[in-house]
């Protein structure tokens, strides 16, 4: 059960296409981050499936049967809102007991419900109270509960921890990772939070300008980006893009330096943007990359370096310790070729 | 007793009195008597006999002629204070020919003696009329009129809630094309005053057999514009995220209305019921026109008929306007912090 296929979703506001044809399967007990920059129409697309909004065209299957004309309460989904969306008049209790009641369920599986789920979440002395009597953390908490006293095949979450501050934010981020293996339903998480969506998913769906960039498991999306926004957009600090002509195994840049490119994959001679992450970049006398510091942010275990190569290129290092480097000086740094990732003039992954 | 009076000498600082605050109090102390002066008259009057309002010069307290029963004189008769020749004494009135008046002493009854009536005032203490205020209740039908009016008001503020915050739910929550100029058109009926529509309404309440009926006063009164602007404007600054929520809760339409929605909006419910029970109560020129039988009368129609065309009963028509008067008071002494904090909450002026 939970097991969510979107065959070619789309959506119009007007003459704006906000969802560019989705397709996506999301197979069941998985944890789904989608990601992506503000307006790439992640929410959109949560709400979707939600049945909150309907699709222009497309079809949404929950364990093969096409739910796209059912209501959002027929499809058996629970989603938590980004404003958690508790009912302000109801105790925490009567929140979480309103869906149950409303399918006329008797009292006392509610009660045995809710006591579950309340145990499970540590919110058994909060049940009486109103969710104006309660902090952040436990609000998410009493919606996620919400959630999940309604058994629903699959858990919709909406930026669920955006309103947090950022201690609370890593705790929740953890617990609700423990959450849903214990419960081992399918979830979809929303998030703009690049770690968020890091740390949790099973596996990350990016999007941008409604269409879908990669799908993949975290690391995988971080080793092998399929093309320059993935690269762009996943870790922090942000790789270094560099775009270059190829020739002869390496990648010439405008400012003269020479790169050397992977080996073992052939790049063919043109344009091409080389890609190299900021953690894997090493002084190396005498390497590949120079360029002059800028800034320097010194974090303590490491230090992340700014800096000016020449011809409008711009340098990121995240060099470990703290090197005794000045504003001005020339570095120079080299890297493993085989980790540089090579994208084409499409903006497509060569290597 | 000394706060009251630390109250009253504030300043606005300094050691001495500045002009301002010399101007200050007196502005406010004639705002207070210009307003509470007429409406404290009103009551001080209320309690006055008729002899008494017609009285020139007019006294502020109302005051009785004091009676004493005297021996061998079947009613109570009326105490002066007689000055003459003979001294000054207190002497009560037998009777009165022209201008002399027949007196005695109450100690010794016997002797009739005979006063100019110039030469005597009457002696009088503060005291109340209550017959003023209960005469209207025991001998005539005002229990009944009372009656109705609080039948009308109740009946038609709920009905005016339940009515007004359907529409304003459906308005404020529900997207659909000519949303917009629905809205637009329920406020423009602002414009129109109750005396343009006064005949066409009449036809229609008679045509429906609702006339002399306390229904034909309520239903053509509980849809107004104010209550579902008011209501549509607070209700919008309900999130939306809490009707998906409840849809996903499988609640329905009438229970997201009724269970979510409504209890949400009790603030702007609070303040339209105060003003729907302020409007109701004071209503005048409609229940008149509709209800032409004693028994169906409201308050304010019942205390019109004290205002005959020749001889109005103004000691009966003070009291009862003060009783009209008392419900409204309370309402705005107890509930008005409601009504400021509501109107504020929901961007109304």
């Amino acid at each position: 059960m939970g097991r969510i296929q979107l065959h070619d979703i789309r959506k119009s506001f007007g003459a704006v296409d906000v969802l560019k044809g989705i397709d996506l399967t999301i197979n069941e007990g998985e944890l789904v981050v989608f990601v992506g920059p503000s307006g790439c129409g992640k929410s959109t697309l949560l709400r979707m499936i939600a049945g909150l909004d309907k699709p222009s065209s497309g079809r949404i299957e929950i364990d093969g049967v096409d739910v796209t004309p059912r209501s959002a309460a027929d499809r058996g989904l629970a989603m938590v809102f980004q404003s958690y969306a508790l009912y302000p008049h109801m105790t925490v209790r009567a929140n979480m007991a309103f869906g149950l009641q409303n399918t006329n369920m008797p009292k006392p599986e509610i009660d045995a419900r809710i006591s579950e789920a309340a145990r499970m979440l540590e919110i058994e002395p909060l049940l009486d109270r109103r969710p104006g009597q309660l902090s952040g953390g436990q609000r998410q908490r009493v919606a996620i509960g919400r959630a999940i006293v309604r058994r629903p095949t699959a858990f919709l979450l909406d930026e669920p921890l955006s309103n947090l501050d950022a201690e609370l934010r890593v705790s929740m981020r953890a617990e609700l990772s423990a959450l849903h293996d214990r419960l081992g339903a399918t979830m979809i998480h929303v998030t703009h939070d690049q770690v968020e969506a890091m740390t949790m998913a099973d596996r990350i769906v990016v999007l941008r300008a409604g269409k879908v960039e990669q799908v993949d498991t975290p690391l995988n999306l971080f080793n092998r980006p399929a093309n320059l926004f993935v690269a762009g957009f996943i870790g922090a600090p942000g790789m270094n893009l560099w775009a270059g002509q190829a020739k002869d195994g390496a990648v010439q840049l405008d400012s003269g330096a020479r790169l050397p490119l992977p080996s073992g994959v052939t790049v063919p001679e043109g344009s091409v943007t080389l890609g190299i992450r900021p953690q894997h970049l090493r002084p190396m006398a005498g390497g590949p990359v120079r360029a002059e510091v800028r800034l320097i942010e010194a974090l303590g275990p490491e230090s992340v370096v700014h800096g000016d190569m020449g011809a409008g290129g711009t340098l990121l290092a995240v060099l470990a310790g703290q090197p005794d480097l000045a504003r001005g000086t020339v570095i120079e740094l080299g890297y493993d070729p085989q980790m540089a990732h090579v994208f084409g003039a499409d903006g497509q992954r060569l290597a | 007793m000394s706060r009251a009076l630390a109250f009253l000498t504030r300043r606005k600082g300094g050691d001495a009195w500045d002009w301002t605050d010399v101007f200050t109090f007196l502005w406010l102390g004639s705002a207070v008597f210009i307003m509470f002066g007429p409406a404290l008259w009103l009551v001080l009057s209320s309690f006055k006999s008729p002899a008494q309002l017609a009285e020139f010069p007019p006294t502020l307290l109302p005051y009785e002629a004091q009676t004493v029963v005297v021996e061998g004189f079947d009613r109570p008769l009326p105490l002066f204070s007689v000055t003459d020749e003979a001294g000054t004494r207190t002497l009560a009135e037998v009777r009165r020919v022209g201008t002399v008046a027949q007196m005695v002493d109450p100690e010794n009854p016997g002797e009739v003696q005979r006063v100019n009536i110039a030469n005597r005032t009457p002696v009088r203490e503060v005291g109340f009329s209550w017959g003023n205020y209960l005469d209207p209740f025991l001998r005539f039908d005002f229990l009944n009129y009372t009656k109705n009016s609080i039948f009308v008001t109740g009946v038609a503020t709920l009905i005016t809630l339940l009515t007004n915050s359907m529409a304003a739910f459906a308005l404020s929550k529900y997207e659909f094309r000519g949303r917009g100029f629905v809205v637009v058109l329920i406020i423009a009926t602002l414009m129109i005053p109750l005396s343009v529509i006064l005949v066409p309404l009449y036809s229609i309440v008679s045509g429906v057999g609702l006339i002399n009926s306390l229904w034909g006063v309520i239903l053509p009164t509980v849809a107004t514009p104010t209550g579902v602007f008011l209501l549509r404007q607070y209700m919008l600054t309900i999130p939306d995220e809490l009707l998906e929520a409840a849809r996903m809760d499988h609640a329905s339409e009438w229970q997201i209305y009724w269970r979510i929605v409504l209890p949400l909006t009790a603030p702007a419910l609070a303040v339209l019921a105060i003003f729907s029970v302020v409007w109701r109560w004071n209503d005048f020129l409609w229940p008149l026109i509709v209800l032409s039988r004693q028994e169906v009368y409201t308050l304010q129609v019942g205390l019109n008929a004290y205002a005959g065309e020749l001889n109005v009963q103004w000691h009966y028509l003070l009291a009862m306007t003060v009783i009209t008067m008392i419900p409204v008071v309370l309402v705005f002494i107890f509930l008005q912090r409601f009504i400021t904090a509501g109107i504020a909450g929901t961007g109304l002026k």
